[in-house]
């Protein structure tokens, strides 16, 4: 059993429909990059596994269960499956650590005792540990997003999605995001991503997912997929994102 | 007639308590359901939030001075339930603070990013921890500076209760211009007492503005 699945999902928003019909497995351990142009549908799929939308048409299972709005243990699903925004979404009035270990004191996760140190843990994982009493603000767009990371880390889920997290940041600042990453995606952790980073995409990913019009379009190894593209759309979008 | 004395000067910041106890009263009652109405306006339940922006419009349209009439004579009158005229100044206060406060704090929830929303719930927070925790915290800075120069609107309005004969420090005023004949020294030490109390929480209001611009 797939760690994703997702079957013939449709989601339209008021007239536009987003996704028609889109399908797609992920195992556990895999590092799966979906690219597309602005409108295929990549962050609106990548919502719907976190059920932070909800498909109008078709299911998606994560560990098997049924992804919803409205599944009765959604709040301890949302903890098993992490997502990193391309706007951080840090909380402004809180410092770094309590950042990280807000959700996981709430939800009973771990105790005060535990708290700091697991925030030390994590922040060190993404290059941090010395921002621990920092204010958000203080830090840099690239030092944000990696405590988003860490953040998501803290809650130790078992898949992490990532929409376009390097997309608002200046390109000096994109590198050390991606490093943290590709560190997370050797250490074994089950990554679905929405990115523009062709060279990540192309050296991280196990497979890449081409979307368009709302479709996976095409898929496969990114060697093959770069190399070969079968379709004219994945053969354009390539020769642009160049 | 005596002249202005000391027992006068005494009698006005003896009737200060009331203006404070008004105030007082005002916020006790009022702030826990201007926290209602602003939750209530924000809620996902259209029916709940057109009810409270009624409810708001409704006082917010009514003039204070009307709302005091309203509950200290006109109750009575057409409901025949006769309340102690403190009971009614204080639901008629609570209610002015409610309505005004509500839409203050109310603008404060609005203010904080939807998305701020989004990252606690996708940290896997309930809907209350989400509003406790990383909502309330930061809408509630944003608010502090209007809801400060909004208190000083009621330590002001609190003088209205002086039509319904309480002796609060407009109350005393008269009383005492009436005694002495001095009404022009008399209600210029009113002012002067309005003043003294309104002036500090206007400043600490413009300090909180310069200090919390939101951008934390």
């Amino acid at each position: 059993m797939a760690l994703v699945e997702i079957r013939d999902v449709h989601k339209t928003f008021g007239k536009v429909e987003v996704l028609k019909g889109v399908s797609l497995d992920v195992e556990e351990g895999e590092i799966v990059t979906i690219i597309g142009r602005s409108g295929s549908g990549k962050s609106t799929l990548l919502r719907c596994i976190n059920a932070l939308e909800t498909v109008d048409s078709g299911e998606i299972r994560v560990e098997g269960e049924r992804v919803h709005a409205r599944m009765p243990d959604l709040k301890a699903f949302r903890q098993r499956v992490g997502i990193v925004f391309q706007a951080f979404n840090l909380f402004p009035h809180l410092k770094v650590e309590r950042n990280i270990t807000l959700a996981p004191l709430l939800t009973g996760r771990i105790d005060k005792a535990r708290a700091r140190a697991l925030a030390e843990d994590v922040l060190t994982r993404v290059g941090l540990a010395d921002k621990i009493d920092a204010w958000p603000e203080q830090l840099s767009g690239g030092q944000q997003q990696r405590v988003a990371i860490a953040r998501c880390l803290a809650m130790a889920p078992h898949l992490m999605l990532f929409d376009e997290v390097t997309s608002a940041l200046d390109p000096e600042l994109v590198g050390e995001v991606l490093k943290v990453m590709e560190a997370m995606a050797k250490q074994g952790m089950t990554m679905i991503l929405v990115t523009h980073e062709m060279g990540f995409a192309r050296n991280v990913a196990d497979r890449i997912v081409f979307m368009h019009q709302g479709r996976v379009w095409e898929q496969g190894p990114p060697a093959k997929l770069f190399a070969n593209p079968e379709t004219p759309e994945l053969a354009s979008f390539i020769a642009s994102a160049k | 007639m005596r002249s202005f004395s000391l027992i006068d000067f005494v009698s006005l910041f003896a009737a200060l308590r009331w203006t404070v106890a008004l105030v007082v009263l005002a916020l006790a009652f009022g702030a826990p359901l201007a926290l209602a109405f602003a939750t209530g306006r924000i809620s996902r339940f259209a029916g709940l939030r057109w009810t409270m922006a009624a409810c708001i419009q409704i006082v917010q349209s009514v003039p204070l001075l009307g709302l005091l009439f309203f509950f200290y004579f006109g109750m009575p009158m057409f409901l025949g339930i006769q309340v102690p005229a403190l009971v009614a100044v204080t639901v008629a206060y609570t209610l002015y603070t409610a309505a005004f406060l509500g839409e203050i704090w109310r603008g404060g929830l609005e203010a904080v990013k939807q998305a701020q929303w989004e990252a606690g719930s996708c940290l896997g927070l309930s809907a209350w921890q989400q509003f406790r925790h990383i909502i309330a915290p930061q809408a509630l800075r944003l608010s502090l500076p209007p809801t400060v120069g909004f208190l000083v609107q009621l330590i002001k309005g609190t003088s209205l209760a002086s039509i319904l004969g309480f002796v609060e420090l407009a109350r005393a005023g008269q009383v005492v211009s009436a005694a002495t004949f001095q009404p022009l020294l008399t209600y210029a030490l009113v002012a002067a007492i309005y003043f003294a109390l309104c002036l500090p929480l206007t400043l600490w209001s413009r300090s909180l503005e310069a200090r919390l611009d939101g951008s934390r």
